[in-house]
């Protein structure tokens, strides 16, 4: 693999993953926050 | 679904994030297959079409948010989450896009400069650009009570601001090794031209609206996290004030008044 190609995709990997994870996230706050307005205590739990 | 998961995903996000996709996507093809090779550099000057933006993104985009989201929470006039919470998606946004720009760098250097990483004044300070933001985001996971946080998380982030003009003008204070304007000099004279140029600024266009597509979501998420601890604090308080009310109660009954519970029991 040529530096060019190494570095495309690096770059490009790296945000693709963030922008996945960034999705599951918000998709687990989403149940988090519907588990609370049942006043149930699920959630992730932790407060960033 | 809730009401606030499905309110706080606009249409205008998704819209944003499928242009920014189509843009890469048209800026990856540009860059590796249409363009022609650097007279200099080869196909090395092919990295040179992420690199940059990568970087604009990372300094003036994500730091220029984090400063304003920042001074407008630490303003009284201003003062409202929203600036905090808009600060914190950007700063972790920024630390993404700030150790992309120091990897796609090093991989440039590489094969330009014979080596993978110099001390020098630009790659030192992005460096220091991207420590700051991950102090920051260390930060803000102390636990603290949500308007103290937000103080000391919109301070940390004036320092990080700080950092963004000595990484602009490092080039010009500093003899460096990393060059000066890649794409415009200190005169605001265009270096590249046709084709080159157009997948340049196609690459600008296609990383910010990435960055602002993954500054949109990382918001929702703060919103929702806030939620969450808002409505876990209100559960827990209302269950602390249910347990002290039944030891009240035992002790009303040897002659001791029972205190009123306030209303809505949180915060």
């Amino acid at each position: 693999m040529s530096y060019v190609d190494g570095g495309y995709t690096v770059a490009l990997v790296s945000l693709f993953v963030y922008g996945v994870a960034l999705v599951l996230r918000r998709r687990r706050w989403e149940k988090a926050v519907k588990a609370t307005d049942s006043e149930e205590p699920a959630g992730p739990g932790t407060r960033s | 679904m809730n009401a606030i998961a499905t309110a706080s995903r606009p249409r205008w996000l998704s819209v944003v994030g499928i242009l920014g996709v189509i843009a890469l996507a048209f800026t990856v093809w540009l860059g590796l297959w249409i363009t022609p090779p650097d007279a200099v550099q080869g196909n090395l000057a092919r990295l040179l079409y992420i690199h940059p933006p990568i970087a604009t993104v990372a300094l003036y985009w994500a730091g220029g948010v984090a400063l304003a989201g920042s001074l407008l929470y630490l303003w009284p006039r201003t003062r409202s989450f929203f600036w905090d919470r808009l600060a914190a998606s950007a700063v972790e946004v920024g630390a993404v896009f700030s150790a992309l720009t120091c990897i796609t760098g090093s991989i440039w250097g590489r094969p330009a400069w014979g080596v993978w990483w110099a001390w020098d004044a630009r790659l030192t300070s992005t460096a220091l650009l991207l420590l700051l933001e991950l102090g920051y985001l260390a930060l803000r996971r102390v636990p603290a009570d949500p308007a103290v946080r937000a103080r000391r998380c919109a301070v940390a982030a004036l320092l990080i601001a700080l950092d963004v003009p000595i990484v602009h003008f490092s080039v010009v204070w500093w003899q460096t090794l990393h060059q000066s304007g890649t794409v415009l000099d200190p005169g605001f004279r265009l270096h590249v031209h046709g084709s080159m140029a157009w997948t340049f600024l196609l690459g600008f266009i296609a990383f910010s609206l990435i960055f602002v597509w993954l500054l949109g979501v990382r918001y929702q998420v703060e919103v929702l996290q806030d939620r969450v601890g808002d409505q876990e604090m209100e559960i827990s308080l209302a269950e602390r004030w249910d347990e002290g009310s039944e030891l009240i109660g035992v002790g009303t009954a040897v002659g001791t008044a029972t205190p009123e519970r306030p209303e809505g029991g949180g915060q």
